[in-house]
This record gives structure tokens, sequence and C-alpha cells, in this order.
């Protein structure tokens, strides 16, 4: 039965299989449009959002932990004192959400009947900070030391080897906040997922509030007056950032290989990685000649697919299926969400090209550190 | 108002004792006006406005998260200036110092404090930021103080990265090496990124590895006792700085937007 | 907003006394020496930029020779991958039927040191997965290009002299360049 469990887990965590559900999910989940949200509704997915819902997400949660904390190979992973964190944000993030997606629905519910949400109170009809809100702070703070001082009495800090500049521990992985960052890294070259990727999540995230013009949902939690917005907003969060660190903690072994979390870690796990460039794969596989020695002549089919995606895309989606958002928020913000949009569901599409057609860059100028 | 003086509690006497007069004005507050100019005449609480609506003191719409955030800033602050008393910085004796610090300091549990207490704030960070986006409260007027919190999250986890090479143990190095190999490939600055090539006068370029982007974070070409400095120096003064300093405008601004938000 | 629109009540005022007094100098030297304030501020803050930037960059470093001596070509053993001066000097040492080269155990992707695995004869980052063959070029994972290797030469007690300061890149042709290995 456990055994059973262990091996349906470990073929679902495979990222092409875990990535494509939760990819397919979070519409479901978030439904950004009323065809997503019929299949909501007829499925019950908004349940989740219940009393139920969080007692049977957070068990859920529990009895994987539990499993894994008594299997051999899983145990390794789970206990590793810096992984702690990881367990904290995961049964965090799933509470806070259900915290929030709860309220919204409330809230929903009563803009839908005329009335105000529930956080509405008379403005003349304050409360004093002294000691209203003083006392919760002070409460707050000192329950949060408590729980410090006992986590940091319980879990020892680690500390590895010394530091040896021959040896790279295997696999050796960055801080669990990064680690959504360097499985970027395994698909896009070090200045994209270095530089121009962090960079756009940070001018991204900063661009949010001038790109999102919807004017409800100020100041409560609601959900359907602007479902797009948390939509993308979530598949970014919740697929993108969250699951990769999830990923990069526990489904990634020696070699950085893939390894379901109850899997053995095994180092010797041989996996034919084999990646092919776009370059080779039209000159040499379809064209059946070689590469070009021009280097422009060679990735020619690569910058014109970037090219495409990245300018051709956006001005079609601009005269038909965004001619309406286009018109409401006007070329600069159009544009911007294009660019940070486009730019963030750039890595699932590398993802399936590097799982699916071992393709391992789209433009590839090694010569001038130029890959995309 | 004329009590007797024996009726009076101690807390009343001292509530009206010239030393606690000097300190908070109004005395002990206790009625509606003595308690707003507590929060009003206090440098530290007056970052709160003295009187709020009803749904902002309630836990389940703002979940403390910012204010948790704030607080293990400051835990942060005083067990860092702490470590420093034991910690130096240099290859020699960063590991072994650390190693005292577990073994050789009465109750030492500072190093665990200030580790388990940076992962938590990088937690209460994304959490509080999860809070204001599912609020709609980066919506007009606060876009700007949006923007200043994302800078700010960004300076948490550039302040964890930068503390994460102190013990200098494999973690360390390694996780700081990959790290700074991201800034090799920095377009145009960075020896190893796209345009690097481009700057160059003739056959020299200009952009090496000596003189990269990297170079300047690294202090050296590798890994080792400039990169330790200067993390060191990065991690316990310039970062923190500069966090104080959007700190205080993020502060400033909630007040300045009309307070934290709610439903008009 | 529609601010732009509005003329400031000043600037009318100050151009209608001008055009009173029919005197433009004031104007003109005003912006004369907003002109020169400009310049000494950009200078200014310029100039600290660069020193500031400048401090970033010490002159002498403090790091291990680059130029060292590895032994004698008969000490390194046909079609094998000497891991003796990884630790010491960050290089292997590789033999194969013709000749010798030194291999920076540098990952072209984001610089962590990969293993070298006997049995699968493959170099393997664990960083992120990049593998090299023993030629040290790439196959496989994210890596973009193959591994540098190090200029070597016979120094004259008729040891093998690598030389790190000197590197070889393949994508641009430079392993062709005799410096970069030797023939045995």
């Amino acid at each position: 039965m456990i055994d059973t469990f262990k091996s349906v887990i470990d073929a679902l965590s495979t990222p092409t299989v875990s990535f494509t559900l939760l990819s397919i999910f979070t519409p479901l989940v978030f439904p950004p449009t009323d065809w997503f949200d019929k299949i909501n509704r007829k499925f019950g997915i908004w349940r989740l959002w219940t009393k139920p819902g969080l007692y049977t997400g957070m068990g859920f949660i529990t009895f994987f932990f539990v499993v894994g904390y008594f299997d051999p190979n899983f145990n390794i992973t789970l206990t590793k004192p810096d992984n702690f964190p990881i367990i904290l944000m995961i049964y965090s993030m799933f509470f806070f959400l259900w915290l929030g997606m709860s309220k919204a629905y409330v809230n929903d519910e009563r803009i839908d009947k005329g009335l105000k949400p529930v956080e509405y109170n008379d403005p003349d009809d304050k409360v004093l900070v002294w000691p209203d809100l003083v006392y919760i702070e002070f409460i707050s703070l000192i329950l949060f030391m408590v729980f410090l001082i006992v986590w940091s009495i319980l879990v020892a800090a680690p500390l590895e080897e010394p530091a040896n500049p021959a040896t790279t521990p295997n696999p050796s992985k960055a801080p669990w906040y990064f680690l959504g960052l360097q499985e970027m890294l395994v698909y896009f070259d070090p200045w994209l997922a270095g530089i121009v990727f962090p960079m756009f999540i940070i001018f991204g995230m900063m661009a949010i509030p001038y790109m999102d013009t919807n004017p409800k949902g100020d100041g409560y939690y609601s959900f359907k007056e602007r479902r797009i917005g948390i939509f993308i907003f979530m598949y970014g969060w919740l697929i993108l950032w969250l699951f990769l660190i999830v990923i990069g903690t526990f489904f990634r072994g020696p070699n950085w290989n893939f390894f379901g979390p109850f899997e053995y870690w095994d180092p010797h796990k041989v996996v034919p990685l084999n990646n092919v460039n776009l370059s080779e794969y039209f000159w040499v596989k379809m064209l059946n000649t070689g590469l070009p020695s021009n280097i422009m002549l060679r990735e020619s089919l690569g910058f014109i697919t970037v090219f495409a995606y990245m300018f051709m895309f956006p001005i079609f989606l601009a005269k038909t299926w965004f001619k309406d958002l286009f018109a409401k928020i006007g070329p600069v913000r159009y544009t911007s969400l294009m660019l940070f949009g486009l730019s963030m569901f750039s890595l699932p599409i590398k993802m399936y090209l590097r799982w699916f057609f071992n393709l391992k860059y789209i433009i590839a100028i090694p010569e001038w550190f130029f890959n995309i | 108002m004329a009590k007797n003086d024996k009726q009076k509690s101690l807390l009343e006497r001292l509530g009206e004792s010239q030393v606690w007069k000097s300190i908070i004005r109004s005395g002990v507050p206790k009625t509606r006006r003595q308690r707003m100019h507590a929060i009003l005449g206090s440098v530290f609480l007056h970052l709160h406005p003295a009187r709020l609506p009803k749904h902002a003191v309630k836990v389940g719409y703002t979940w403390c998260m910012g204010g948790l955030s704030f607080f293990l800033f400051i835990v942060l602050t005083i067990t860092g200036i702490l470590l420093m008393f034991y910690y130096r910085p240099t290859v020699e004796y960063a590991y072994t110092d650390i190693i005292d610090l577990t073994e050789q300091v009465p109750l030492g549990i500072m190093r665990e404090l200030h580790r388990w207490g940076a992962h938590a704030m990088v937690l209460t960070v994304w959490l509080h930021m999860l809070r204001v986006f599912m609020t709609g409260s980066y919506k007009p007027p606060r876009e700007f103080n949006w923007g200043v919190g994302v800078l700010l999250m960004t300076l948490t986890l550039f302040l964890s990265f930068t503390g994460y090479l102190l013990p200098w143990d494999q973690l360390a190095i390694w996780a700081v090496t990959v790290g700074t190999n991201m800034a090799r490939a920095h377009p145009f600055i960075g020896h190893e990124g796209p345009g690097a090539s481009l700057l160059a006068i003739g056959d020299i370029n200009l952009v090496h590895m000596g003189s990269d982007v990297r170079f300047a974070l690294l202090g050296g070409r590798f890994v080792g006792e400039a990169t330790l400095l200067r993390f060191y120096v990065l991690h316990c003064i310039a970062v923190p700085f500069i966090a104080m300093i959007f700190m205080a405008v993020h502060f400033w601004r909630i007040r300045k937007d009309g307070g934290i938000s709610g439903p008009l | 907003m529609s601010d732009e629109k509005i003329t400031p009540a000043a600037s009318v005022g100050e151009s209608k006394t001008q055009s009173v007094n029919g005197n433009n100098t004031g104007r003109r030297g005003f912006f004369k020496w907003l002109t020169l304030g400009w310049i000494a501020f950009g200078a200014a803050t310029g100039g600290f930029f660069t020193v500031m930037i400048r401090f970033l960059f010490p002159n002498v470093l403090f790091e291990p020779p680059q130029t060292f001596k590895i032994g004698f070509p008969e000490n390194f053993a046909r079609n094998a991958v000497d891991l003796r001066y990884k630790k010491s000097y960050n290089v292997w040492v590789v033999r194969d039927e013709e000749s010798i080269f030194a291999l920076s155990t540098v990952c072209t992707h984001l610089g962590c040191t990969p293993n070298w695995l006997q049995t699968e004869e493959k170099f393997k980052c664990p960083c992120h997965g990049s593998g090299f063959r023993m030629t040290g070029i790439n196959f496989e994972g994210p890596a973009p290009r193959p591994l540098e290797r190090y200029k070597v030469s016979i120094s004259n007690d008729g040891q093998i002299l690598v030389d790190k300061t000197k590197s070889f890149k393949w994508e641009k042709g430079e392993w062709e360049n005799p410096e970069s290995f030797l023939t045995v």
C-alpha cells in the first residue's frame, strides 16, 4: 500500500509529469475565464478553499512528510536542517493561500449580492492603536520569538566541512530561496537565468501596479473581480518560483539528475542528456548539410524564432485576441506586460523543448557568449 | 480628579511622578486622549497612526507578516552584532571561529537564532508580499510603496546570500561560487557575458577576468580571502545600511499613502 | 497631468519684467551659471563614482602562482586523466594517444568543479549536470562550451610547465595552437 503510494508519487514527481499537471491545475484552481470557472465549479475544485479543503490539503502534506520521514531515502533530504525552512514554507504558503482565498470567496459572494466586503467598516468608527494594535503586535512578536528560540535550541545550525576549492560537493545546491534560479539555470544560459531574468523578475514585480489597471479589489480579499491578474501572478509565484524550489530541494540529486523523493540517490544514475541546438536540428538533421560557417546565417532560424516570439507575437495578439486589452491599457503598458509576460512563459516553453526535443539553445553563439 | 492620596494605586502614583511625565507626557494612557498622545508622542510608536480602521488590527487581514519581517530584521541586527564579537573574516579563522561559537560560548544558540531567523525572514517577507498582492494593496495610491517593497525583498535575499559565505564551509563557497559566476555572464560588464568582447581597443579586451563586475564583487579572480572580507562588509554594513534607508521610506509611505489598505 | 499647460505665475512675471527692461543679460547669465553648475555637478558625481569603482579593483592580488611545474611527461599514463594537480592548481592533466594537455577544472557553465567519473569516462559537474568528454568537449547538460585548456610547455629541466595565465578556447579554434598541447 505504502509502496504503491511511494511509486505513484515518484512517477508523478518527474518534472515532465508534475510540472504539466500543475500547469494544467493552476488555471482550474485560479480560473481566469468563465470557461475555466465552469470546470472549476463542475469538479468542485473551489471546495479547496473551504474548511474541509484546508484539512484535506494539510492532511495530505502531513501524510506525505510522515511517509517520507520513515522512508530511508527521503528521510535523508527531509531531515537536513537546511531543508526545514522548505517544510515550513510548504505549510505556511498553503495555509496563507487558503486563508486569503477563502476570505476572497466570502467577499466575492457578498459583492455578488451587492454588499460591501467583510473588511469594510464605518470610517468614523476607528479603534485606537494603543492598546488595540500594539498588544497584538506585542503578542505576535513574543510568540514568534518563542518559536524561533525553540527552533534554535532543537536544530543546530548546519556547518559542513571546511571550504575546499578543489572538491565540489555532489549535488551542490544554492541557498534554498535561490533554488528556483538554479533550476532556471539548467534551461537557460547564465546571462539570461542569472542576470536578465532576475532583473525581469524584480522590474516585472515592480511594474505590476502600473500594468494592472483594474481598480477593483483594492484593500480587501477578492478573486472574481481580478481573476486574470491573480492567475498570472499565482502561476509565476507558485509554479515558476515555489515549485521550482521544491524540485531543487527534494527532487535534485547527485549530478543534478532528477530523482523521485523516495528514490535512492544513485550517483551513477545514467541519464542521456545529449542536447542539440536548433541550428543543428535545422542544418544537420533537416537539410543534411554541415553548419554554415557564417554565425548569423547559422543561427538565422533561431533569431527569427526569438524575434517572432518576442516581437511579432505581441503585435499579432494586439490585433486579435488582446484587441480590447490593447485598446484599454495603451501601447506602453501593453508592451511591458508582453515583455515581462512572454519572458515569464518562455521558461516553461524552454523546459518542454528541453524535455521533449533535447533542445539546448534556440540561438547558440558560444563564440560571443550569446545563447538563448 | 482630586482623589485622596491613599486611594491611588502605585501605578497611578508612578504615572504622576515627574520622571514618568518627563518620558510620557500624558501620564498613564488611560483615557482616549491619553492613549492617542502615547502613540503620537513616541518616536517609535508614531510609525502608526493614532487611530485605525477596525479591519486593520485583525490578524486575519494583515497576517502580521510585515511587522514580523521588521521584527526579524531587528533580531538579526542584534544577534549579528553579537556574532561579530567572535567572528574574524579570514580564511584562516572563519571556520574555526564558527565552531568556537557553539562550543566555547555559554548558551551558544546565537548563530542558530541568526541563521534560522534569516530563513524565517525570507519566509515572512514572501508571505507579506503574498498578502499585499491578494488584498490588492499595491493598487493606487500604493504603487510606489509596492516597488520599494520589491526592492526590500531583493535586499533581504541579497543579505541572506552574502551571509551564506561567512561560515567558510563547503556549502558557503560553492553557493557563492555559483552565485558570483552568474555575474561573470553579465552582458557587457562580465567577461563571459554577451557583448563583452565588443568592449575592446584593438586586440586588448577591456573586460577580462581581472576587470569585470565579478572581480569587483570577489576582490579577486577566485573566491578567496578578499571575497570573504568583501562579503563580510557587504553583509554587516553596506546592505543593512541600504535596507534601512528603504525601510524608512517604506514605513513612511505606508502612512503617507493613506495608512493600511482597506475597502473604500 | 494637466499641470504642464498651466504657466506658473512667477515665470509670467519674469518674462514681463524682462521685456519691459529690454534686457536679456539676466537670463543669459543665469543660463551660463546653470550650465556651469550642471557641468560641475556632473564632474563631481562622475569623478566620485569613477574613484569609487576604481577602488574595487586592487592593483596587487595575493593569489597562488599561475605558472607551475607538474613533473616529467613520462609520469603520465596514456589515455588517462591525472587528478593529482586538481586540488593544488585546479588543472587536470590529460594524456591521450599523441598529446598531453592541461584542462581547466572550472565548469564553463557556472564554475563548479566537475568530477571525473572513470567508469563513464566523462567529467560530470555536480551543480547543474553538465558533462564533458575526456578531451574537454561538452556533450550534455547546460554547459555552453568545452572546458578551457592552459598553455603547456617543456621547461629547461625537462618538466612540464603549465601557464594558467594563457588559456585556449575550443570554440575559437585555439586548440589547434601548438602551445595548447605537448606532443609526446
